[in-house]
């Protein structure tokens, strides 16, 4: 899928509404208000619980059990069991810590990149603004997919000490390499509108520094924007791995995570259903909850539509 | 004027060398390569290797490498058969002279390779965006009309359903579905094609290619649909409530107008946007949807040029897809200029 | 109108012609004519038999690449002077008896030690364009094969001194020394004869254009190729056997997805599968409608590959391997492994247990017995090697000899990942083997590309980058020999000179090695059973178990039979379909 780009509408919420509650007290009731994203939250919140909780389970992800394969669904195995004879529901679990872990670095390496540049380039403009904004535009004219695959070829097997046969890290700079242009781009957007405000000239005006400005004054105000993004980052990210994983540049076995075991699976698809069937389903839900919860930030941040709601417009 | 134009082709220019130099450094950093030996074959015989490197062009420096990649070997002496004594002339022209080299598996010109695959994506590319933008935009305006209501709703966690599965996922379950389970009730067989652009043999048909396109486009389209109707739905939201078009409406036009000639254009604007970042798949393609219904296009040759470190199918596809891209961005800033009297470059 | 808009525009304008101008690209025009027989109806084509496999073969000419398919494509529309039959017996087809040391066909020369050959080639076979076959196409392929700069090497070119023609149909090979498989030179699975009058010699064996467009004097002629889609055949009206080919007209389809190419065979959509995997076979076993060739032996046996000099290294007397250099500990490795359990459950029961490289028929005879299962034994050894079972149940070496007290028995098992599931399964239920007799072996997996590739390439085999590997091979063909001299002679642990990567030495081996260049069989045989022995004690690989040769076909389809020493269009004459 694409990168994403800036929807549209205003970012800030002006900080002073509604009398003396803040802006974060705002956003949670708007977003409490939403059924979609209470939903998304309580399904993703028992997906977390649930993959935290993995090593409950009496059996082990990695021992196999060779009498037992390709058990159906029973009650013993509420999922069954793979073509060793690993009880599925526990490698999913432990696949779904695997999967969470490289959305979350993957969504850490893109806020970190993407609002690093973000920032340097909308505050201090100039030549530095034009340089980073080139890479940017050069990092968005690579040809994302074939970039994906060749640096999935390179860093599986490339022998420097971090990443030698740490798939999930390789995996989470692969991704996150390609998507951080969204947030440096947003990031720099609301710069730009923003260090024009009075605020914001007071504050320099004050002799404050333009770290602390760009930290202390502005970036809280683009937390919108930005939270939106990162949510919906995740389920891309997830969706990502598990491609990967069916290209072969993956999370290496005998490691499960959702993306391998859903390739695995493929082959045994008309046999064994079940083994391509869950995986899929926990992605699904995965990136519905997420999708919904962004959903519902987006409607949070953004003051028009919940005015129209009230009646308002 | 003219300095505008130039400046910005000098960029270009500039941009795709940037740009070549860090593919080719990425590609030859890869471990591995191309004389790992084919499929089966686990090993190429240890006499081979000299001489095929040499053949290929590896024994050089990468430098010199990139340099004959670029500029060709026409103009200096080559060692083909690896024996470490010059034998003539080389016959690569180099890439800006629009030779693109010989891949390493076929040993055929890449130019051939990449021609008789780009119309194939570009075919099915091309299908699944119109579908997806065709059935986005509609959806997306009623939505954004009819906010919160039924059809919003369902269609709202339908779009996310859809981009929360992965293609190959998608593309797996629609085989099964529409080849195998269901029976085309005329005449017995699978109601859709596994795979493929055509029936081998058979005459053109036209209900022949939409059988054909049928299920990749479905699988590949539900993806940027969902994406794309949500993003107008949103765009929509944001111009509906715009203070312009309540003075068109307070004007006494039709709501249609309204929404249409002055909403809806203005909504698009941004999604326009979207689909200039996507523009790339047209040429890269799809991988997985390519992979599963067999269809032979670009995703599908540089995953294999990948595993095979192939590296001149490799490199010609990622300066033409990183070309493509560049090239279409100053042409729209070219035509836009033109267009726009306002705009004085300088 | 925005910048955004009109680069939409201006990109949808060029797509619009791109779509309606370039349909699909028609397929690569074919030169080949046919030799004035009359065509076949024009009107409703008859269903053609049609072949799915994963990717294009990237030319015919299975010399190249040899990843398989080429070799398909190839055995469809050219012939060799000789073939191996699913039995391993040798028989003629370009040639018109097989020279041997009775006929006079072969001569050796004792005191120079050259051996020459002389063939008969039948007189009736021509070219699709009818030009006869004849020696002068021999001469020619083999001066193509054997230029320094544009040709390639087969196994027995080193050998062959020179090739000169007698008359039309006959011609002579001068051999410097003995070399067994003389009668598959120019032939077998790899090679075929080219034809002179067509083929380029200027662009050179590796890269000629005819091995994109051949000319046919096989049963099957190339119609057309729509690269990464499909390649059509047409029956050759010529084919010298008269009655044959009874198919009219074969498809070879590109699918690259496994799941859609069985789906596909059960539909009836395709006719073979080429290369069915235990998990195919296994599925198929129980559909009536679709039936699949198992070859009786294998070729590839998956093997674990030990690298006696330490990780990194490539010289086992500097530094040798700290874990695996003692012989007892590699049997104790080998009596870890319970390769019954493996083959039946991860291989669906098609792998067979194999022991020895030469299992085989003809010089599967040498009786060597089958090694135990014995996981007490393996741990027995390990003890009495210096291996001391630790308390977290790794063991730790206390008086081992080859590394210095306290180092934990904890190594690398490296295995590819192209192969699929199966091979990834069994490297987990080898880990799990060993860790019951107190070894760790921590897993991974790459491309194999990386793992195989030269060492300049930072191939991590040539590099002695590697601890234990664990992979698939066998020999080609009918004969070891030239497969036992890539892995176990001493010449070839050189990096890039070979294949043993486990930089294995055995004094004497080398000389039992050439003795086995010979053509008395008793003596080839009784060398092999020594060599046999000596792996057997000594393994510098452990052997585990052979994975299937296997061809499916659907019901429609006659004559398939699964051929281990070729693929499986070698009989394609042969193959019927109902109508």
């Amino acid at each position: 899928m694409s990168n994403f780009a800036q929807g549209t509408g205003t970012s800030a919420i002006p900080s002073q509404e509604h009398g003396s509650k803040s802006t974060g007290q705002i956003v949670w009731k708007r977003f409490r208000r939403h059924p979609g994203a209470r939903a998304g939250a309580v399904v993703l919140l028992i997906l977390v619980l649930a993959v935290l909780l993995a090593p409950l389970s009496p059996y082990s992800p990695g021992i196999s059990s060779l009498q037992n394969r390709f058990r159906p669904p029973s009650w013993s195995h509420p999922m069954g069991t793979d073509a060793l004879g690993r009880d599925l529901l526990t490698r999913i679990l432990y696949g779904g810590r695997v999967s969470l872990t490289v959305g979350i670095l993957v969504v850490g390496i893109t806020l970190t990149i993407g609002v690093t540049v973000g920032s340097l380039a909308g505050y201090w403009g100039g030549l530095l603004d034009n340089l980073l904004m080139r890479i940017t535009d050069a990092a968005l004219t690579l040809p994302s997919l074939l970039v994906l695959i060749l640096l999935g070829a390179i860093l599986r097997d490339i022998d420097l000490p971090l990443l030698k046969q740490n798939s999930v890290l390789t995996i989470a700079l692969v991704i996150g390499t390609l998507s951080w242009m969204t947030f440096a781009r947003l990031v720099r957007a609301s710069i730009l509108t923003l260090r024009e405000l009075d605020f914001v000239t007071a504050s320099r005006a004050l002799g404050a520094s333009p770290t602390r400005i760009v930290v202390r004054h502005i970036l809280p105000n683009t937390i919108g924007p930005i939270t939106v993004e990162a949510t919906l980052e995740l389920g891309y990210a997830i969706i990502e791995e598990s491609g990967l994983s069916f290209l072969g540049f993956g999370i290496q076995p005998p490691t499960p995570s959702w993306g391998n075991l859903l390739s695995n699976a493929q082959e045994n698809f008309l046999r064994y259903p079940w083994l391509a069937i869950f995986p899929g389903v926990m992605i699904f839900l995965a990136i519905v909850s997420v999708n919904y919860i962004g959903d519902g930030l987006r409607d949070a941040f953004d003051p028009y539509k919940v005015l129209k709601k009230a009646g308002e417009l | 004027m003219t300095q505008y134009v130039v400046r910005r082709l000098i960029q270009a220019v500039g941009m795709m060398m940037l740009l070549s130099i860090v593919f080719f450094g990425l590609v030859n950093l890869a471990p591995g390569g191309p004389l790992a030996g084919y499929g089966r074959a686990r090993r190429i015989p240890a006499a081979q290797i000299p001489r095929i490197r040499a053949q290929l062009g590896l024994d050089k420096p990468i430098l010199v490498q990139y340099v004959v990649w670029l500029l060709g070997n026409d103009w200096m002496q080559v060692d083909a058969d690896g024996d470490g004594v010059a034998d003539g002339q080389g016959t690569r022209r180099g890439i800006l002279r629009g030779d693109l080299g010989y891949s390493f598996r076929t040993r055929k010109p890449v130019l051939e390779e990449i021609w008789s695959r780009l119309p194939n994506t570009l075919y099915l590319m091309s299908a699944t965006l119109f579908v997806a933008l065709a059935l986005a935009i509609p959806i997306g305006v009623i939505s954004a009309l009819r906010q919160y209501s039924k059809f919003d709703i369902t269609v709202t966690t339908l779009a996310f359903a859809g981009q929360s599965l992965p293609d190959f996922w998608l593309g797996l379950i629609l085989i099964i579905v529409f080849y195998v389970w269901l029976p085309n009730p005329f005449t017995g067989g699978p109601l859709l094609p596994s795979g493929g652009i055509y029936t081998i043999g058979a005459p053109f048909s036209i209900s022949d290619r939409l059988a054909h396109l049928a299920m990749p486009v479905a699988a590949g389209a539900l993806g940027w649909l969902a994406w794309y109707s949500r993003f107008l739905r949103s765009s929509m939201l944001d111009v509906i409530h715009q203070d312009y078009l309540r003075t068109a409406r307070a004007k006494g036009l039709p709501e249609y107008l309204v929404v249409f000639r002055h909403g809806l254009r203005n909504a698009l604007i941004p999604l326009v946007t979207l689909l200039a970042l996507d523009l790339p798949y047209l040429v890269s393609g799809a991988v997985f949807i390519e992979m599963i219904f067999a269809w032979p296009g670009m995703g599908l040759l540089y995953y294999q040029a990948a595993l095979q470190r192939d590296y001149p199918i490799l490199m010609a596809m990622l300066v033409v897809g990183a070309g493509f891209i560049i090239a279409s961005n100053l042409l729209a800033d070219l035509v836009y200029a033109l267009l726009d009297p306002r705009i004085h470059y300088s | 109108m925005s910048k955004d808009s009109v680069k939409v525009l201006a990109i949808s304008a060029v797509l619009l012609v791109a779509v309606l101008g370039c349909q699909p690209v028609g397929p690569a025009a074919t030169a080949t004519k046919t030799a004035g027989e009359s065509q076949p109806p024009q009107g409703a084509a008859p269903k053609s038999l049609v072949i799915v496999i994963p990717e294009d073969p990237p030319s015919f000419n299975a010399v190249v690449a040899d990843s398989g398919y080429d070799a398909l494509a190839m055995h469809l529309t050219m012939l060799g002077l000789a073939a191996i039959d699913p039995a391993g017996e040798v028989y003629p087809v370009l040639a018109a008896d097989l020279p041997t040391v009775d006929n006079g066909g072969v001569v050796i020369h004792e005191d120079e030690g050259t051996m020459d050959v002389t063939w008969r080639m039948r007189t009736d076979v021509t070219w699709a364009d009818g030009t006869p076959v004849t020696a002068d196409d021999v001469l020619f392929t083999y001066e193509a094969i054997a230029d320094p700069e544009t040709g390639a090497w087969i196994p027995g070119i080193d050998l062959v001194t020179g090739v000169d023609k007698i008359d039309d149909h006959s011609f002579v090979v001068h051999f410097s020394s003995v070399y067994p498989s003389h009668l598959t030179l120019f032939g077998g699975r790899q090679v075929v004869i080219w034809p002179k009058h067509y083929c380029d010699p200027e662009q050179g064996f590796l890269n000629w254009d005819c091995a994109r467009e051949p000319l046919s004097n096989g049963p099957f002629i190339l119609k057309e190729w729509m690269t990464g889609d499909h390649l059509t055949f047409e029956r050759n009206p010529g084919y010298f056997v008269p009655g044959k080919p009874q198919v009219e007209s074969i498809v070879i389809k590109i699918v690259p997805d496994a799941t859609v190419r069985e789906t596909m065979l059960r539909q009836g959509d395709a006719d073979i599968l080429m290369w069915a995997t235990e998990q195919v076979a296994s599925n198929l076993k129980d559909d009536g409608s679709v039936r699949v060739s198992v070859s009786p032996t294998g070729r590839w046996v998956m093997r674990l590959f030990i690298n006696l000099a330490a990780k990194g290294s490539t010289d086992p007397v500097a530094d040798p391997n700290p874990l695996f250099s003692d012989v007892r500990v590699r049997q104790a490795i080998r009596g870890a492994i319970d390769v019954d359990m493996i083959a039946e459950s991860v291989w669906y029961g098609y792998a067979n247990p194999v022991w020895t490289e030469f299992f085989r028929p003809p010089y599967d005879t040498c009786k060597m017995e089958r090694p135990a299962f014995d996981p007490e034994g393996a741990k027995a050894l390990l003890d009495e090697a210096g291996w001391i079972i630790g308390v977290d149940g790794i063991r730790e070496c206390k008086g081992c000899g080859t590394a210095a007290d306290g180092t934990k028995f904890q190594f690398e098992l490296l295995t590819y990942s192209e192969y699929g599931e199966p091979l990834i399964l069994t490297q987990q239920l080898i880990a799990e083997m060993l860790k019951n007799v107190g070894i760790q072996a921590d897993l991974s997996q790459v491309q194999g590309t990386v793992m195989w590739a030269d060492s300049a390439s930072q191939g991590l085999e040539q590099n002695g980058n590697f601890e234990i590997d664990l992979y698939d091979d066998g020999y080609a063909g009918n004969d070891p020999t030239d497969f036992i001299w890539q892995y176990y002679y001493s010449e070839s642990a050189q990096p890039d000179y070979g294949w043993n990567f486990g930089r294995w030495f055995y004094p004497g081996f080398d000389d039992l090695i050439d003795s086995a260049y010979t053509l008395d069989e008793t003596e080839r045989t009784a060398a092999f059973c020594e060599m046999a022995k000596i792996l057997d004690a000594e393994l510098p690989q452990i052997l585990l178990f052979s994975t299937i040769n296997a061809d499916a076909y659907g019901s429609r389809v006659g004559g398939v039979e699964a051929n281990v020493n070729s693929v499986v269009s070698w009989n394609a004459a042969d193959w019927t379909l109902a109508k």
